[in-house]
């Protein structure tokens, strides 16, 4: 499935977030978007999941405008993995990945076998089928993030969009998490803070500066010396390993 | 692997038949509690009896024909009866509440007492009484003010407490205690200015929480208003789920809340209202017993609902049970009596660290 924005805008009171981006995702390809703290990566994002409404500009699914389609559509097409996940209450494992089927649920509809299938399906792709009646705020960082994954695939879309989801994770996990993902068969858009990583996972990556798209192409053309220090401001050094892949040294 | 699934669909099962089976002895001990709670009482009535005139009214047997009238019928029939059953739709109502507010400010704090609501019922319910406001909405219109008192606060407390970014529990409980405080010190005012000793009476009835004034008129709107609210709060279970989950979750699960909140409030006005006209003011039950429920239970609102609303008219019959017969030819306000038990429990979640006061470890 495609996905694309077309000259998002977004504006708090007088300061302009989002300065008309565009950016897209063609079937099946997953995406980087890298960019300092505050470029506006996530802003972008929310306004693609639609938790924030941009002020100008559109999103498309599969050359659908966003607006255009109910909520329970959207979900059905685009599952969000997000950075923050934190619950007063305590959800077993398994209900909180069968909230992923709710998209999928007619107002009194109750959730059948399959569901539970699905459910059992997703826990089982991200490895945490032997966790599935633990309490969900017992686990580590890593743990509800492969969970939240699990519920984001119970939602059977064809786009997943990564919010950052391997904040606060350590290098085991981000990687164990990403390479779940690059497994799916689907369109991903993730933000990614650590520039090896996108290196390591992204098909195609954008740079984001200051709410504009700076550059964007493979991550061997975009993630150059110059393109670093003009975007992060450090000095680095760019080698290809033997299998030529790119590595981001900083000095 | 596959050994994996098969357990975990078999404790699914476990869990679900044991949530039925659960779901109907606790239906069962409601019937059983009603049953037994008719017994109790001052007048000198026995069991034989009791139930003679139960088999009566409710089975319309013709064998009890001798107890369709008389002292001992209008005793169990017109007096203990009709609070019994009041009891249970009070019990049922607040603790659905709780669950749902609590839901919706996202806590497990939450309580229509704490948050403001029942007193807000309560002062609508005062002008209603003492000053006749709204008496031309007809026979129960001390209970449609209640119902507005409340609903003005519910929406009174959110908007406080969204005041200057997003509402969290801290800011709510404290919103909710300043216009608790605020309604109760309206409520006093117009007592004092009014200066009626029979009204007076009747609000202190009120603030105290008591079942005593009951009868079938009102237990014959309260109990249909409060079960209907409760299926429909049923029905909801996932979005109510969802809502645990907060407003950016469940946009990317599919479901806008924004509509829902709104409808839930003025829903659980609704039935805090009618509780606070048929009881006055009952704190905890709401913020007790969902608790006790998700301890044992877990959080899903498809069994949290059910098991809460029968468990608390379960304990709000055997409450006002205790409130006839704990003190000699008196009877103590089962407000005071629910509160001694409830106010130690909200005290206890609070310290209890665990429940992430404010946004807690994240």
């Amino acid at each position: 499935m495609n996905i694309s924005s077309e000259d998002i805008r977004l504006s708090y009171d007088t300061a302009e977030i989002l300065k008309g981006v565009s950016l897209q995702a063609g079937n099946k390809e997953f995406v980087g978007l890298i960019g300092p703290n505050g470029s506006g990566k996530s802003t972008l994002l929310k306004c693609m999941y639609r938790v924030l409404s941009p002020g100008g500009g559109c999103v498309y699914l599969d050359g659908a405008p966003l607006n255009s389609l109910s909520y329970k559509e959207s979900a059905r097409r685009m599952a969000v993995v997000a950075q923050h996940n934190y619950y007063n209450f305590d959800f077993s494992v398994r209900e909180v990945v069968l909230m992923g089927r709710s998209p999928h649920k007619r107002a009194m509809e109750r959730d059948n076998a399959r569901d539970y299938a699905i459910v059992e399906e997703a826990l089982e792709k991200v490895g945490m089928s032997a966790f599935a009646d633990r309490n969900f705020s017992t686990l580590s960082g890593g743990e509800q993030q492969r969970v939240i994954l699990a519920r984001a695939l119970a939602q059977q879309t064809p786009c997943l969009i990564l919010d950052e989801p391997t904040n606060h994770l350590d290098i085991t996990h981000q990687l164990q998490l990403l390479r779940i993902v690059k497994t799916l068969d689907t369109t991903v858009i993730a933000a990614i803070h650590d520039l090896n990583i996108a290196a390591m996972f992204c098909d195609r990556i954008y740079v984001l500066e200051r709410g504009k798209i700076a550059g964007q192409g493979a991550p061997g053309d975009v993630l150059t010396r110059e393109m670093i220090q003009k975007i992060y401001h450090v000095d680095s050094e760019i080698v290809k390993d033997s299998r030529g892949r790119t590595h981001i040294l900083f000095i | 692997m596959e050994k994996q699934e098969v357990s975990n669909k078999k404790t699914d099962v476990f869990h679900t038949s044991l949530f039925v089976l659960v779901l109907i002895l606790l239906a069962a001990g409601l019937v059983l509690s009603v049953m037994a709670a008719i017994t109790f009482g001052n007048a000198d009535i026995s069991l034989k009896d009791v139930y003679s005139v139960v088999g009566c009214e409710v089975l319309k047997m013709k064998r009890f024909s001798e107890f369709s009238e008389g002292s001992v019928h209008d005793v169990v029939w017109l007096i203990r009866f009709p609070r019994v059953v009041l009891a249970l739709a009070v019990g049922m109502g607040l603790s659905v509440c709780g669950v749902v507010m609590q839901a919706i400010v996202k806590n497990p704090l939450a309580d229509p007492y704490i948050l403001g609501v029942s007193s807000g019922a309560s002062l609508g319910a005062t002008f209603a009484i003492m000053l006749g406001v709204g008496s031309f909405l007809g026979g129960n219109f001390v209970g449609i003010m209640a119902f507005v008192g409340a609903m003005i606060t519910s929406f009174l407390v959110m908007a406080i407490a969204n005041m200057g970014g997003r509402a969290n529990a801290g800011k709510l409980i404290l919103a909710g205690t300043a216009v608790s405080s605020v309604c109760s010190a309206f409520s006093s005012f117009i007592i004092f200015i009014v200066n009626d000793n029979n009204a007076t009476a009747e609000v202190m009835r009120w603030t105290m929480g008591s079942l005593s004034g009951a009868d079938w008129a009102r237990a014959a709107v309260i109990l249909p208003v409060v079960l209907v609210c409760t299926l429909i709060f049923w029905t909801q279970y996932r979005s109510l789920n969802l809502m645990l989950l907060g407003d950016e979750v469940s946009i990317t699960l599919g479901t806008n809340l924004h509509k829902n909140r709104t409808v839930y409030l003025i829903l659980s006005s609704v039935i805090v209202g009618a509780a606070v006209y048929a009881a006055g003011m009952i704190g905890f039950v709401g913020l007790v017993i969902p608790h006790v429920i998700r301890i044992l239970f877990g959080t899903d609102h498809k069994r949290l609902i059910p098991l809460s609303a029968l468990l608390g008219s379960i304990f709000l019959i055997w409450a006002d049970v205790a409130s006839r017969i704990l003190l000699k030819n008196a009877e103590m306000p089962i407000g005071i009596l629910v509160s001694l038990i409830g106010a130690p429990c909200f005290i206890y979640l609070l310290v209890k660290r665990s429940y992430g006061f404010g946004g807690g470890r994240s």
